[in-house]
């Protein structure tokens, strides 16, 4: 895509591939040095730091959610085509978990002991490593989102009216228990130390259990929905979209971010938060706007975030820097993806 | 940026009335468009270019203290999915059970901010089976609730009914919703260019309103029944003596007001100030002047239950200007 800039291009800009795929970016992680963005076509583009791009044909309508299976490192997918499928990123072929038909596959998670599930409608299916048929676990509604644990073999699971909390136990298999807060979940969360859980919802409003006493933490003051965030730093501070700066709450100390505000990082004018992303290792995030500006914003620096890339007018919908920052991405919903090293004047 | 809304029709009528006749043909006509269908357990798979997708509907309500603030969970993750499609559809269609109230699909589009970004609704299309029309109307409050938040409403099964009896199906249709447009049909052959991309829920389109009168067409059987009462005033409102009114009214009577419409003259403003509810839930705009041709008049009508009850006309009369 052509445009014409009348301002000068960012560092990163400047030194960044880019590629118009004219499919919305709809999720993306990162494996080692490399970067694998999930579209609206069914695609799963590998970006390479060459600046080639290795496209792999998955589904065959959008690509709903998009995870690394750390147990193998291949990728796991799910799609509006109704299957859950396993993509081998060296050889560039997928192939199918799971069949759903017509229903969605809208969640997929993996972790580090093989467990492999996916959400659709009300019930998640969770594959053991060397199982043939799948454990199927049930919800009151449909599921808004599904996160494994840091440790142990526990799925947190989003709802309607709370968020349920699965732990396989040897003998007598699933185990759940209801953590309740009246309106509808869209999305959840572990704390990196497994202490908390946090949910997003439908209210514009994050909520928040202490898993200890199963206390309630209210996090609120969203003017939209938040739909993105990433844990940062060693206390760790749970980065969040959903407001024109990017909302930084603290983890730290035995009551978390209960009574305290947050922090608030980066902004823009007339835009919110769509996108973050920490930068790994490091106490730095990106924020990516629905105008398609991104910011590179610090915890520990209030001052005027670094600008990465200007507005497009393209809502930022993806954003992964890998663990060695060796590359970093952007995606957005007209499908332009943009990657490369983190330039040096950044 | 603006990007154009994808228009989203909400497709209802109870059971048997031919909603999935109508979905049929949508799906296998030469209509040239890209249509997106969302469905529950239709069984059937898009043809051509169209895509079906199956949902279980779940009403959510809202944890925000508004009482009617229920909104469909299902369709705010399936709309937002459809979105993320590379390929883009002319406007979607969602069908409901024959027995669900339309109103949290409407409202889905009042409060969910990403809904409301990237969608709008077009319109409420209602198929009623002439036939069984007058039975279901006294069996079943969700036809009433139906036909109340129609825009268009389609009798069909015309051909099964002597030809007489469809003027008297009307006359009820209209006690109910005095300005949705009726459409007469077998086995729903109405354009789809009538019923689809209509942009009925525009505030603009509230300028045209001109509901039925009826005379004495109170047919009361019960209590309960859905009915609607349409108001006028010659002389401009007063700005506050209406807001404070019709907020109000809305905010304790919203329950049972299930949809209110209004052009209105306010004092000391040069634009039509045109307001569209559902139950709690308010748009409203300065739309441009009045046009020359036409009197400076306000016209405000409510469709729901126990309306008598409120007290409307007194309560319109006190806000105009003495």
């Amino acid at each position: 895509m052509n445009t014409i800039r009348d301002r000068k291009q960012t560092p990163f800009e400047q030194q960044a591939h880019s590629l118009c795929t004219g499919a919305f970016a709809t999720s993306a992680v990162k494996n080692g040095s490399r970067i694998f963005v999930a579209h609206g076509d069914g695609r799963v583009r590998c970006l390479n730091d060459d600046g080639t791009v290795d496209v792999i044909e998955a589904h065959r309508g959008a690509i709903l959610s998009l995870e690394l299976d750390p147990s193998s490192e291949s990728l796991i997918s799910g799609g509006d085509d109704g299957k859950f499928l396993e993509i081998d990123p060296d050889r560039g072929t997928s192939a199918e978990i799971a069949n759903f038909g017509s229903r969605w596959v809208d969640h997929v998670a993996a972790n580090r002991n093989g467990l492999r599930a996916c959400a659709t409608g009300r019930s998640v299916h969770i594959w053991r490593p060397g199982a043939s048929k799948a454990d199927i676990l049930e919800h009151p509604s449909s599921i808004g989102g599904i996160a494994f644990g840091p440790t142990g073999n526990r799925l947190a699971v989003a709802h309607y009216g709370g968020a349920t909390i699965w732990k396989r136990q040897a003998k007598r298999g699933w185990q759940r228990t209801l953590l309740r807060w009246a309106g509808s979940h869209i999305g959840v969360t572990w704390s990196p130390n497994g202490q908390y859980l946090v949910s997003s919802m439908q209210e514009s409003a994050l909520h928040g259990w202490r898993l200890r006493d199963q206390s309630d933490m209210q996090m609120s003051g969203y003017p939209t929905k938040v739909h993105a965030w990433d844990w940062c730093g060693d206390e760790p501070f749970l980065i969040t979209s959903g407001a024109a700066q990017a909302v930084c709450w603290p983890f730290d100390g035995a009551r978390g971010p209960m009574g305290r505000s947050p922090l608030t990082r980066g902004g823009s004018e007339n835009s919110w938060v769509t996108q973050v992303c920490t930068l790994p290792g490091t106490r730095a995030f990106l924020a990516g706007f629905e105008n398609g500006s991104v910011m590179l914003c610090d915890l520990d620096e209030d001052g005027p975030a670094h600008i990465l890339r200007h507005a497009t007018g393209a809502e930022v919908t993806v954003l992964t820097a890998t663990d060695g920052l060796e590359m970093l991405a952007i995606g957005d919903a007209e499908g332009q993806v943009l990657w490369s090293r983190l330039a040096r004047e950044s | 940026m603006t990007r154009k809304q994808i228009p989203v029709t909400l497709l209802t009528g109870f059971l048997g009335s031919g909603k999935t006749t109508l979905l049929n043909r949508i799906l296998t006509e030469q209509h040239g468009r890209k249509y997106a269908v969302i469905v529950n357990e239709f069984g059937e798979t898009g043809i051509d270019n169209d895509l079906v997708v199956d949902v279980d509907e779940e009403v959510f309500e809202m944890n925000n203290g508004c009482i009617c603030c229920t909104v469909r969970g299902d369709l705010i993750r399936i709309l937002g999915g459809l979105m993320k499609r590379a390929e883009k559809f002319d406007a979607i269609i969602v069908e409901t059970t024959g027995l669900a109230d339309p109103a949290p699909v409407v409202q889905t589009f009042f409060v969910d901010p990403d809904v409301a970004e990237k969608t709008a609704l077009d319109a409420i299309v209602t198929i009623v089976d002439a036939v069984h029309l007058e039975s279901q109307l006294d069996q079943h409050h969700e036809v009433e609730e139906q036909l109340a938040f129609a825009d268009i409403v389609l009798i069909n099964k015309t051909d099964l009914i002597e030809a007489d009896v469809i003027p008297r199906i009307e006359r009820r249709i209209r006690a109910k919703n005095p300005y949705a447009r009726i459409l007469h049909t077998t086995r729903c052959h109405a354009p789809l260019d009538t019923l689809l991309e209509q942009d009925a829920f525009k505030l603009e389109r509230v300028l045209e309103v001109e509901p039925t009168f009826l005379e004495d067409e109170h047919d009361h059987e019960h209590d309960d029944d859905i009915t609607s009462i349409s108001l006028h005033a010659n002389t401009p409102l007063d700005p506050d003596r209406f807001r404070t009114w019709f907020g109000e009214l809305l905010r304790e009577h919203g329950q049972n007001i299930l949809r209110s419409k209004g052009i209105l003259d306010i004092e000391g403003e040069d634009e039509r100030y045109v307001v569209q509810g559902v139950h709690m839930l308010m748009n409203s705009e300065h739309l441009g002047p009045w046009p020359e041709a036409s009197p400076r008049e306000s016209r405000l009508v409510f469709i729901g239950r126990g309306l008598d009850d409120l007290d409307l006309q007194t309560g319109f009369e006190g806000c105009k200007t003495a």
